[in-house]
């Protein structure tokens, strides 16, 4: 018994083998000799010099980086609540029984398949001033007088707007189909008792459906957190980190720092540092869901 | 067990998702307000009619190879009409030296010099590459160029056949590390209908313009005054590149040198001279006379609705493929007291090798300096050649609207040689001088922050 379950075990070695040895070669060792990286003045052709710590303590004093950041973390707060709800609302409208229900469906889910580039540029044509579709659109319904614009990517307030509008279309669409489909695991029973007892459809929502999708919503929230905090290429193409480097998301300084100033171990180190921040995060969130399941 | 396996999944799984979020992209040249970058722009010109014009310079042998073939990889980051004609340059080239065979591979712009050093520094570099002077000392300084003087003296290269200015631009510590093929500094083009319509076009086609701070200012009024309401007097983007190209040329014009010291080390920007510069500039928003947060001021001209524009003349093929559009060009005016403005060149380097092929260098050289000896068919796209004997040539004289601009390059005021060239326009000229135009700063406070942040850049 015990020998066919190693014999079992080294099959399936076996079969992991070539996926194990890609991902060691590609992943694992890269992520080492990043760590040896953050010691070094590193550039793009080869290590020229041993730091020891100093990457690390400009990295704590310099302020850019810290700005940066607090942008990504800015992108975040605005983003994921936000995303949360608007894929709650959209799934719900899916989810009813109605002839537009599969056209919902792709509807919804369709901007998800866009390439980020693509996004972005639509994102331009949409806020850019005078010819965009949005002014045009508030001249048409005189909402905004015909002499007047407003600058929806370069004023700061307005261009978190811009940013967020932009990514909440892009990239809610997985988000709905993962709600879309707890909601269709909810037993119908429980909606037909309800129904029974006299329960208003909102009592439902709010006492069924909403419960029913908080294990998905913690898994959500999670993905979403990690997936923001990764933002880059939608600021950098809408607003290029302007004005003022106040949307400057963290990576994008990472990139300007490896990849213009050609400083790959300091790059290397405000990466692992982000890398710290977002473990630290989901550990943080791991452990609060663990103590709240307990206490239940 | 198997939740156990499966939490061990996700934890890999946000693991990766996180470690992903550390691996830098590979992103453009980050031209994100419809900024034309130096290269993205020119026309899509038919550029088949090459007529050799043979080299000007007669001392460089034209078979340096010994009769041996050699084949040189090339590396250009050209694309449309410009791509174009260095593609027709080197087939030229090509069929007249048959024992040099150049093979050229385009890269994207975005990526080109990432690209280059890398491959430089793996020793898989190529054998003739393209630099611009204002990169060239971040090259140098890497070890991606080699020196040139042994290589040119040895083939016969005629330093002197180049215009100096131009050239001096790429002598870094008395060595030659490039032959320069061309500027293409900052100039001005206008609209001659509309000018016309505003009673601002001379006989001889050109417009009414007195050259000076005010002179310029009351042409732009009467252009405002008398065109109608949809006419943008002035088009230009309201942030990065050409507004600060425009700075750029104002300050050298009041004398100014570059922002920072001989020492390359120390920021040296002339705080009266740079703030005197951006408030000419910011007033040409503030007034009006520039459309404000113009989402494509190319566009903008390029469709008869603005009078005139400025940009690098890359922009002339574009231009002339335009149907209906009836431009001139012009060095941009003389504002101040010296004239100057922002200028760039390409240049051909000979990257370093692994091992030196002293014939391969030999047949680059004398390839790069075919180039600027064919400059003529390079200038299709808009550049000034290198070598005055090729401005003076009939073939470029035969070309409209290039001889209006060719005198500019004496007067182009190139940056100092400094490995930061391109960061200190990019992470603080451009961030700051954008919050001048866009009216939120005053240009003694920016003026006033930027000293201190080339110096930290110096310094990193």
């Amino acid at each position: 018994m015990r020998i066919s379950k190693m014999r079992a075990d080294v099959q399936a070695l076996l079969f992991l083998l070539p996926f194990l040895l890609v991902y060691v070669l590609f992943t694992i060792w890269p992520m080492i000799k990043g760590v040896e990286m953050t010691f070094y003045k590193w550039t793009l052709i080869k290590k020229m010099k041993y730091l020891g710590w100093d990457n690390y303590t400009r990295m704590f004093q310099d302020q850019e980086f810290w700005a940066a950041v607090w942008h990504s973390t800015l992108f975040v707060i605005l983003t994921t609540p936000t995303m949360i709800v608007l894929a709650i609302v959209l799934a719900l409208i899916a989810n009813r029984q109605s002839r537009l229900q599969k056209f919902y469906r792709s509807v919804f889910f369709l901007p998800s398949v866009l390439s980020v580039a693509v996004v972005s540029f639509l994102g331009l044509f949409i806020f850019q001033p005078y010819t965009g579709f949005l002014n045009s659109l508030l001249h048409l319904i005189h909402l905004l007088p015909a002499d007047q614009e407003v600058f929806w990517l370069t004023e700061l307030g307005l261009s978190w707007i811009a940013l967020t509008l932009i990514t909440l279309w892009w990239t809610v669409g997985f988000n709905f189909i993962l709600y879309l489909s707890a909601m269709q695991d909810i037993p119908d029973d429980i909606f037909e008792a309800a129904k029974l007892d006299g329960a208003s459809s909102s009592q439902m929502f709010w006492s069924i459906t909403l419960p029913y999708l908080k294990p998905i919503t913690k898994t959500i929230t999670m993905l979403q957190i990690i997936g923001s905090f990764k933002v880059f290429m939608q600021i950098y193409i809408i607003t290029g980190g302007g004005p003022l480097d106040k949307t400057r998301p963290v990576i994008q300084y990472i990139f300007q720092a490896g990849f213009r100033k050609n400083d790959l171990g300091y790059a290397a180190t405000m990466s692992y540092m982000l890398f710290v921040i977002l473990l630290v995060l989901s550990a943080l969130q791991y452990w609060l869901n663990n103590r709240k399941e307990a206490n239940a | 067990m198997q939740k156990r396996y499966g939490m061990m999944l996700a934890s890999a799984l946000s693991l990766t998702m996180m470690l992903s979020a550390c691996s830098g992209g590979n992103g453009g040249n980050g031209g994100n307000d419809g900024n034309k970058g130096d290269e993205g722009s020119a026309s899509p010109s038919s550029s088949a009619s090459a007529s050799a014009s043979a080299s000007a310079s007669g001392a460089v042998s034209d078979d340096p190879t010994g009769g041996k073939k050699v084949d040189l990889s090339f590396w250009t980051l050209f694309s449309g009409g410009d791509g174009d004609n260095m593609q027709a340059m080197i087939d030229q080239f090509n069929k007249t030296h048959p024992n040099i065979q150049v093979k050229n591979t385009k890269l994207e712009w975005g990526e080109y010099y990432t690209k280059l050093i890398t491959a430089v520094g793996n020793g898989n570099g190529p054998d003739v590459g393209i630099s611009h002077t204002s990169r060239l000392p971040d090259l140098i300084d890497q070890g991606v160029v080699s020196g040139l003087d042994e290589v040119a003296s040895a083939t016969g290269v005629d330093w002197n056949s180049f215009n100096p200015n131009l050239l001096n631009a790429t002598v870094v510590d008395g060595v030659h590390y490039a032959v320069p093929i061309d500027t293409h500094p900052f100039i001005m083009y206008y609209n001659k209908k509309l000018l016309k319509d505003a009673g601002l076009l001379g006989e001889d086609g050109k417009p009414v313009l007195e050259q000076s701070a005010d002179g310029f200012v009351k042409f732009l009024t009467a252009l405002k005054d008398k065109l109608p309401k949809n006419v943008t007097p002035f088009a230009l983007s309201n942030s990065n590149d050409d507004p600060y190209r425009l700075w750029w040329a104002l300050y050298s014009q009041l004398g100014g040198n570059d922002v920072i010291a001989d020492d390359l080390k120390t920021a040296a920007l002339d705080a009266d001279k740079g703030a005197k510069a951006a408030q000419y500039i910011q007033d040409l928003y503030t007034n009006g006379y520039i459309k404000k947060n113009d989402p494509d001021f190319y566009k903008n001209f390029q469709s008869g609705t603005a009078a005139i524009m400025m940009t690098g003349v890359w922009a002339t093929g574009t231009w002339e493929s335009t149907k209906g559009l009836e431009f001139g060009a012009m060095p941009i005016p003389k504002i101040y007291d010296q004239e100057a403005t922002w200028g760039d060149s390409h240049t051909i380097i000979l990257p370093v090798t692994k091992k030196e092929d002293e014939t391969k260098r030999k047949a680059a050289i004398v390839f790069a300096n075919y180039l600027a000896d064919n400059g003529a068919i390079w200038a299709k796209a808009g550049h000034i050649p290198s070598k005055p004997s090729v401005i003076e040539s009939a073939e470029f004289k035969a070309l409209p609207n290039r001889s209006d601009y060719a005198s500019v390059a004496g007067t182009v005021k190139f940056s100092k040689p400094s490995t930061k060239n391109w960061q200190l326009r990019d992470n603080v000229s451009f961030k700051f001088l954008n919050e001048v135009w866009a009216g939120k700063m005053t240009p003694a406070d920016a003026m006033a922050k930027m000293q201190p942040a080339y110096q930290k850049l110096l310094d990193e």
